[in-house]
């Protein structure tokens, strides 16, 4: 087999014991490697209505076919589960070195169930499974966890993936991390830390083997200079943090938990303001020709902070936050104790404003201000602790909020329990319908369907039925993208995607896979993680969006006076399952499934469940 | 006129600048060919000059296809203050198979403003032994492809590039011409924002531009990127007709446009972005 090894390893903590299985071709050809492959095994794998935070819950890392191959940004690896935050699918992807070593072990698989005895980590060498007592590094940071797992394996060439103290104490939006990369959102942190997995070190020497070296090596040359064109200038330049300016223009911009679309001190903020003051250096993943990465000078730590646009924004404007030095501290501490900036920003601002509103008490003890970052970083602190009020930030705004109650489940900013990222749904329509139906909750990476909202070729400002196709078109590109692995901001810089994505995989697998046939995988993955979804009681109502945006028009900027009216909702989400195919209530019906070709043993857990699908 | 052509004051700087401020970011490498002992202000090109004086267009291409880099060399002369980038873009896209690509404007040939493969040196070494000093003798003699009006028009609509200054008065027009279209007497303004890759290469967020009263997004890149001329080839294309692949313009915070064609409003606050808003 080419590109793919044909196998994947199970390990099962409560026995200490790991076990080979072959993959069969056909399933890889279907559901291809990364978030395609890890979908289908976690139907296979997770028993229907199991608890995330279970043993039973499988923690399942995937490589992909690309991996290891010559074509620029496919160095990651997908991180698939079921999440604590949301209670359906979790889907996250990171990249680097791990990734590569991963896919050395010669397998396109690692699936992780059950629960060591006590805090452990997994080391997997050259094949061989050894669980090891990791007792010794509760509380310590993903980096430091690297650098002492490096040095007590005696190994160099292992690469280490791990969770911080989030993680280990089960906040619900904690994340994986390796090589200060984190496969950030849905909680699959907190999954790692119920199996009492500290880490998981790898080293392999398999090299990836493709079908038509030279066919590959022409794209790939292709990719590489296309890469470092005008098409990701902005990456090369300025990183994602160049977002900000951008959005605080186009009145986009989160700000204070959604109760503003502008910020006014976007300005001390923006990726051109910190690239002028703060820069540090640049940096990127293995196997990366963009180099989108941007290090800012920070006061803290080791004087310097990743940084992107997400954690910008949600460590700043959503909490009201105008000095980027308090922003750095802030990110610093998310990756220190391994926290999706994103819901930590969006469960702060939650708790802020219901301080500000006399509902939470704790909060306003706390110094929980809009602007008071000394507030936020206590905060942060706390959460990852689960000390005071981090007991119940710690389980993200949806919980938080009901558990408060009042009317504070109005301002809690998430879908599915997921926290909205940094896109204003009330100005980006098509955002608004993508946000609502992603089976991953908000999700601003498993669709792009906010490029409709700036081509130019939709009314961004209101809705219609016609933005379904588009969200769906935008769903299954983002599958197939997530499956390859191939990094996002690759792909203005394809010509024609399907077609030269297909020329792609046939030169690493050797088989002849077709546009067709690319295009059908990627709708068929998406609809796999929905039927996952139905199977863990997936209902209507979980595709909306919170009270706030559909009650509320924004007060600032260029939108101003905008809303979302829940019949322009409803319009766009009917749009959607019927470009979808999918019936009035958003269920997967029969046909469509043949259609797909989803009726293989790997999924017949999914059938009968809902009742629906 | 009193001065040579090359130091005429135009848009506050000698005209030879100005040409090779135009020309700079469509070519790698620009020569300048000077009469011998001519004294020209301190620009980013090769200079040479005329071994002899006096040997009209056919000295001053021989002498600078010589020293040019490449197969290919695009020829002008310093008075051509009204050059169309778009045009010239097209004449270089006609070179294939030709060793000259020459514009007739108005029934003639415009050597002064043409493409010459480097192969025609030795014709032109022979044209100068034998006192042909009319480039057009060469024409017949090579594989050259004419460029007529109607397709000239679909570049440059009023054939501005073929202005010449010859005497004072085309030199006053010349000026008259120049302001009409860039100065600030000019009937609407609109405020470029800068955001991004644009910001950093022009260290401003914001530049104030004066167009023609039917100006449209083509004339903005194109004075955007002669008020900042590290913008073309980078965020605006090299010819300097619309934005590079990956950027857009956003209209007062509301509009994404898209087409170079689309008419500019008094006023209005373009924004020019990155295209891609992942991340």
């Amino acid at each position: 087999m080419h590109g793919f090894w044909g196998r994947l390893l199970h390990v099962d903590l409560t026995s200490g014991r790991g076990v080979y299985r072959d993959l069969e071709e056909p399933r890889l050809r279907q559901y291809l490697g990364g978030i395609g492959l890890g979908t289908s095994l976690l139907c296979e794998y997770a028993p229907a209505g199991v608890d995330p935070l279970s043993p039973a819950n499988p923690l399942i890392l995937t490589s992909a076919p690309l991996v290891g191959t010559r074509l620029t940004t496919t160095a990651k690896f997908a991180v698939v589960t079921k999440s604590p935050l949301t209670g359906f699918i979790a889907d996250s992807l990171s990249s680097s070195h791990f990734a590569l070593e991963l896919k050395r072990l010669g397998i396109d698989a690692l699936v992780i169930t059950g629960q060591a005895p006590a805090l452990a980590y997994l080391f997997v060498d050259h094949g061989r499974v050894d669980i090891r007592n990791a007792t010794h590094l509760r509380g310590s940071a993903p980096d430091e966890t690297e650098t002492r797992i490096r040095a007590e394996l005696d190994s160099p060439a292992a690469w280490i993936a791990s969770i911080g103290t989030a993680g280990e104490n089960l906040v619900r939006f904690a994340t994986i991390s390796n090589e200060g990369r984190h496969a950030g959102r849905g909680g699959v942190g907190a999954v790692m830390g119920s199996k009492n997995l500290k880490a998981i070190a790898v080293c392999g020497d398999r090299a990836t083997v493709v079908a038509e070296p030279e066919a590959v090596e022409t794209i790939a040359g292709s990719l590489r200079l296309r890469s470092v064109g005008s098409l990701t200038d902005k990456y090369r330049r300025l990183g994602t943090v160049a977002n900000l300016a951008v959005f605080n223009h186009l009145g986009a911009l989160p700000t204070r938990n959604f109760q503003q679309a502008t910020f006014e001190d976007a300005e001390a903020l923006s990726g051109e303001t910190l690239t002028g003051s703060s820069f540090s250096r640049r940096h990127g993943c293995a196997s990366c020709t963009i180099q989108c990465e941007r290090l800012f000078k920070s006061r803290t730590g080791n004087g310097e902070q990743r940084l992107e646009y997400e954690t910008l924004f949600a460590l700043g404007p959503l909490c009201g936050i105008r000095d980027p030095a308090d922003v750095l501290d802030a990110a610093q501490l998310c990756d220190r104790y391994g926290l999706d900036t994103i819901s930590t920003g969006g469960t702060l601002a939650w708790a802020i404003e219901t301080g500000e509103r006399g509902l939470l008490p704790g909060a306003w003890k706390l110094g929980l201000r809009f602007g008071n970052a000394q507030g936020v970083l206590s905060a942060i602190r706390a959460i990852a602790a689960r000390e005071g009020i981090g007991e119940l930030l710690a389980e993200g705004s949806r919980r938080a909020a009901t558990e408060t109650g009042g009317s504070s489940p109005d301002w809690a900013m998430h879908v599915k329990g997921l926290e909205l990222p940094g896109y204003e749904p009330r100005s980006l329509k098509t955002m608004a319908l993508g946000l609502a139906v992603s089976p991953r909750g908000a999700c601003h990476n498993r669709s792009g369907a906010y490029e409709a909202d700036f081509s130019g070729k939709v009314d961004r400002l209101r809705g219609d039925p016609q933005r379904g196709p588009l969200v769906a078109a935008s769903e299954d590109f983002a599958a197939v993208l997530d499956s390859l692995i191939i990094c996002k901001f690759l792909r203005k810089c394809f010509t024609d995607f399907y077609a030269e994505a297909a020329a792609i995989v046939s030169g690493v697998t050797g088989w002849d896979y077709t546009e067709d046939e690319l295009r059908t995988a990627g709708e068929r993955i998406h609809t796999v993680k929905k039927l996952f979804n139905i199977r863990e009681q997936w209902q209507p109502a979980d595709d909306w969006l919170p009270p706030r945006l559909l009650t509320e028009k924004l007060t600032s900027g260029v939108a101003r006076g905008v809303g979302l009216h829940p019949e322009e909702l409803r319009g766009m989400i009917q749009g959607y399952y019927q470009a979808r195919g999918w019936d009035e209530a958003g269920f997967v019906p029969e046909r469509k499934l043949e259609e797909l070709g989803i009726a293989s043993a790997s999924e017949s857990s999914l059938h009968g469940s809902s009742g629906r699908a | 006129m009193g001065t040579p052509k090359a130091l005429l004051l135009f848009d506050g700087e000698p005209l030879i600048l100005h040409i090779v401020r135009t020309l700079q970011p469509l070519f790698g490498n620009l020569v300048v060919v000077a009469s011998p002992g001519q004294q020209l202000p301190s620009m980013p090109v090769t200079l040479v000059h005329d071994d002899v004086a006096y040997q009209g267009p056919v000295g001053g291409i021989y002498y600078g296809l010589k020293a040019a880099e490449g197969e290919f060399a695009f020829v002008t002369s310093c008075d051509s203050a009204f050059l169309s980038a778009p045009l010239i873009s097209h004449l270089m896209a006609q070179r294939a198979d030709h060793d000259v690509v020459v514009p007739r404007w108005e029934g003639r040939f415009q050597p002064l403003l043409a493409v010459y493969r480097r192969t025609v040196l030795p014709l032109l070494e022979q044209q100068l032994a034998n006192g042909q000093l009319r480039p057009v003798y060469l024409f017949d003699k090579v594989r050259t492809r004419p460029v007529e009006e109607d397709e000239i028009r679909r570049f440059d609509p009023d054939g501005a590039s073929f202005f010449n200054m010859n005497t004072p008065e085309d030199y006053a027009e010349a000026l008259t011409r120049w302001r009409a279209l860039h100065d600030r007497d000019a009937s609407i303004t609109c405020t470029i924002e800068l955001f991004g890759v644009a910001q950093l290469l022009a260290q401003t967020k914001e530049i104030s531009l004066a167009l023609p009263p039917d100006a449209t997004f083509a004339h903005v890149f194109e004075a955007l990127a002669r008020r900042v001329p590290l913008l073309a080839g980078r965020v605006i294309s090299a010819d300097r007709s619309r934005l590079a692949d990956g950027y857009v313009c956003n209209v007062n915070g509301l509009d994404f446009v898209r087409s170079a064609a689309a008419k500019v409003n008094p006023g209005d606050n373009i924004a020019i972005i990155s295209a891609d808003a992942g991340g």
